[in-house]
């Protein structure tokens, strides 16, 4: 029954087809990326802003964005009249995609978020105040969403933010902002209805960082990378800090609903595909390179299906970000894939994450352990996936991402 | 008598005291005060062991030590690992048992008082940069000249070789066998470089250049003694598996805690199945690496045959030590990679356990070989 289903289904479909670059256009605009690349960051640039401090590689990495932005490259798809250049989200994609394929690290923090945010649901005037900043890289956006109390049950989150003539008056507390030290400006979620209840009453705020009130402590993760408390003690911000409607933010920020859509929505290659790209492309060559025992790593059996495991893994998440393209650019989903397969993608790479830096630090032996200094292997590149992999939660857990998968994707009783 | 798993009186008086030791004397503040700390481990912590006699159990009597049977080491490891001591315990008893087994007279009286007082650290330089484990992996060449040797080669991984007075070098001969050295690690010819490494452990990679060492350095003097080599590492081995048994249940103690206390859509997180399959994995890796080990040192205090069984508990017990690490993030998600919560110090010294004297992959290989 199952196999004959599933042949009617293939036979119904006209033609399966995996190619992007499926015009002259789009192979050319490719080509164009690539030289950019190749000229800009010849070796690649290895930063992942998660998980790096070093003042002199976040200065670099700065550069680039803002080179980057000079072309008008992260406003690629934006409308003109707001530092865009309107191209498709094809084009884009395959930006994305040349950029992860160089190791190149995601634009900074959560600017691209914030911008699709500003565009659809802010003020002409909100726009062209913030939207530059962005589509520049001068000015980098930091997430303030998470609270001590409220992770993965983001809806239970308690700042405040009250109503106090033209200003918001915001109080609370926000935790775990990845770089937030780092950055000029923050997105924040706070209650703006204290009677309100989850998801109802919160709304989304523009804070810049640099208010009276705002004060920060660091918290060190375990991948040398910095994540922030960030403490609000009567901030005041004029009343146009508020982005979208109030007490709506729930929708229209977290589920990205609502507003005039002058971006087209679509999914991109995550820096999660770039990580691991990186990190089982490093451990091919040093398998080709290696000998122990005698024997080079390539001809050990047991290496050898580990590293085949390592691929198929990217092979994997590179083929999830196919499907979300095909799905958008087909017109089959508004952006990305049904909740089903979002979840499902979510899931899986936040399980195989961990899984494969584990596997990485196998394959590798004892000498993983080191992270620098005579005999470290790969400059001490695997043990920091390794230890980085323990942030596979960011975002919420693969626990949770599974829940929903099995209550609203596949309807398990809750 | 019937079958009985559980310590007798004086190894439950050893575990009893080295908990409430370790509690009192090791808490995490100290795990946290020597991370890639200068000073390499706490001294008066180390001192304070040798009082209670830990650094003596099983040494000869006439140098020093007196008899034990290897549970008692077993139950102390279970509570080194439990705390997290940053001492040279392991190492110390890998290089006082080679003295022990394979020195010559003149060797013990030398060293082994010393390392039964703890006044005296001796490290095994075994494993190389290329990472195979066992006297396979042993290239460094041992050349025979005068009446002494010299020494041509690199050593990996090398713990707390900054403090010892000794290295017991293991080097390959012309003959190919396998020959054991004392060498002093301040000697010329000689250099240390710490590698920062996961654990944060003061690991050194030591270069020899042209070494000499005197006849009398040589370890028992000649013959192979890659055997003898491989029976003290596979009983570390199992000392390696009580540890990463002991900071198991700790951490387990720690996860089913946080998972019974975070709230998050308005219930405790440990009510959720997928939250309870992680706290349970924790105790079953445990739970079931423990049991090897067990059953392993027992052979071994019973003078058995215990390679193939020492060899299933380090792999099962280096599995655990990654899947129990990786089950507790799982559950605490956000806190737990942060720096300023304890459970990343457990990860770290895990990574180190699990490939210390054998990997999964290479127990398992043992194990078929015995």
């Amino acid at each position: 029954m199952g196999s004959r289903a599933a042949c009617d289904g293939n036979a119904r479909l006209k033609m399966v087809d995996m190619l992007i670059d499926d015009t002259p256009q789009l192979i050319a605009w490719r080509q164009e990326v690539r030289g950019f690349l190749d000229a800009e960051l010849p070796g690649g640039m290895h930063f992942d802003f998660d998980f790096d401090e070093d003042p002199d590689r976040w200065a670099l990495y700065r550069a680039f964005w803002r080179k980057v932005g000079e072309r008008k490259w992260i406003s690629l798809t934006w409308p003109t009249e707001y530092y865009g250049l309107g191209r498709s989200v094809q084009e884009r994609y395959i930006l994305q995609e040349e950029f992860c394929n160089h190791g190149v690290p995601a634009h900074p923090v959560i600017g691209l978020p914030v911008a699709d945010a500003i565009l659809r649901l802010g003020t002409p005037e909100q726009r062209r105040r913030h939207l530059k900043g962005i589509a520049e890289a001068s000015v980098v956006w930091g997430e303030g969403y998470t609270e001590p109390g409220a992770g993965s049950d983001l809806a239970s989150l308690t700042t405040r933010a009250d109503r106090d003539g033209d200003y918001w008056v915001i109080n609370g507390e926000k935790t775990l902002g990845t770089a937030a030290h780092w950055c000029e400006w923050m997105f924040v979620l706070a209650r703006t209805d204290p009677n309100s209840k989850k998801h109802a009453g919160i709304s989304a705020f523009a804070v810049p960082l640099n208010l009276p009130g705002i004060s920060m402590a660091p918290l060190r993760n375990m991948a040398d990378g910095q994540q922030n408390v960030t403490f609000f003690d009567n901030v005041r911000i004029p009343a146009d800090g508020l982005i979208g409607d109030e007490g709506q933010a729930w929708n229209q920020v977290w589920f990205s609903q609502g507003g005039e859509q002058l971006d087209p929505p679509g999914p991109a290659p995550d820096p999660w595909l770039y990580r691991l790209q990186r990190m089982v492309a490093l451990i091919r060559r040093f398998v080709r390179e290696t000998r122990r025992g005698g024997r080079l790593l390539w001809d050990d059996p047991v290496v050898r299906l580990q590293l085949a495991e390592l691929e198929m893994g990217v092979e994997i998440l590179r083929m999830h970000t196919r499907e979300n393209y095909s799905n958008v650019v087909t017109g089959r989903m508004r952006s990305g894939s049904p909740i089903l397969v979002a979840h499902l993608q979510q899931a899986w790479y936040k399980e195989q994450w961990p899984r494969m830096a584990q596997l990485a630090m196998e394959v590798v032996g004892p000498m993983s352990q080191l992270q620098g200094g005579p005999g470290a292997v790969l400059h001490g590149k695997i043990e920091q996936a390794f230890r980085a992999s323990f942030g596979n939660h960011a975002g919420g857990t693969s626990q949770l991402k599974r829940m929903v998968l099995a209550t609203r994707g596949l309807g398990m009783p809750r | 008598m019937a079958i009985d798993l559980n310590f007798d009186e004086q190894q439950q008086m050893i575990r009893d005291t080295a908990r409430s030791f370790f509690d009192q004397q090791s808490q995490i503040h100290l795990v946290r005060r020597y991370r890639n700390s200068e000073d390499e481990f706490p001294r008066e912590l180390w001192g304070r062991m040798a009082e209670l006699g830990w650094l003596a159990m099983g040494l000869p009597a006439d140098h020093g030590g007196f008899e034990s049977s290897f549970l008692d080491s077993f139950a102390l490891s279970i509570e080194l690992g439990r705390s997290l001591a940053p001492v040279p315990y392991l190492e110390n008893w890998i290089g006082s048992r080679l003295v022990a087994e394979v020195g010559s007279d003149a060797q013990k009286a030398a060293l082994l008082p010393g390392l039964a007082s703890g006044e005296l650290i001796l490290t095994p330089a075994i494993i190389e940069p290329e990472g195979a484990y066992g006297a396979c992996g042993v290239r460094l060449r041992a050349s025979s000249e005068g009446t002494g040797f010299v020494l041509e080669g690199e050593k990996a991984l090398v713990a707390y070789a900054g403090s010892a007075e000794r290295l017991i070098v293991a080097a390959r001969r012309e003959d190919g066998g396998l020959s054991l050295f004392l060498v002093d690690p301040n000697s010329s010819g000689v250099s240390l470089e710490r590698t920062p490494n996961t654990a944060e452990l003061p690991l050194y990679h030591v270069r020899f250049s042209r070494t000499k060492v005197g006849p009398e350095d040589l370890l028992g003097g000649e013959g192979d003694r890659s055997t003898a080599l491989h029976s003290v590492q596979m009983r570390a081995a199992v000392l390696q598996a009580a540890m990463i048994q002991g900071a198991g249940e700790r951490l387990l103690d720690l996860t089913a805690d946080y998972a019974r206390m975070r709230v998050q859509f308005g219930n405790q997180i440990g009510k959720h199945q997928a939250v309870q399959y992680l706290v349970t994995d924790m105790v079953i890796h445990t739970h079931n690496a423990g049991l090897l080990a067990l059953n392993a040192a027992w052979r071994i205090a019973g003078g058995m045959d215990f390679l193939r069984e020492a060899a299933f508990a380090k792999a099962a017990a280096s599995r655990a030590a990654h899947s129990v690490t990786f089950a507790s993030h799982e559950v605490h998600a956000g806190i737990g990679f942060m720096e300023d919560y304890d459970l990343q110090l457990f990860t770290r010294r895990s990574k180190h356990w699990e490939f210390n004297l054998g990997d999964t992959r290479w127990c398992l290989e043992q194990a078929l070989a015995a």
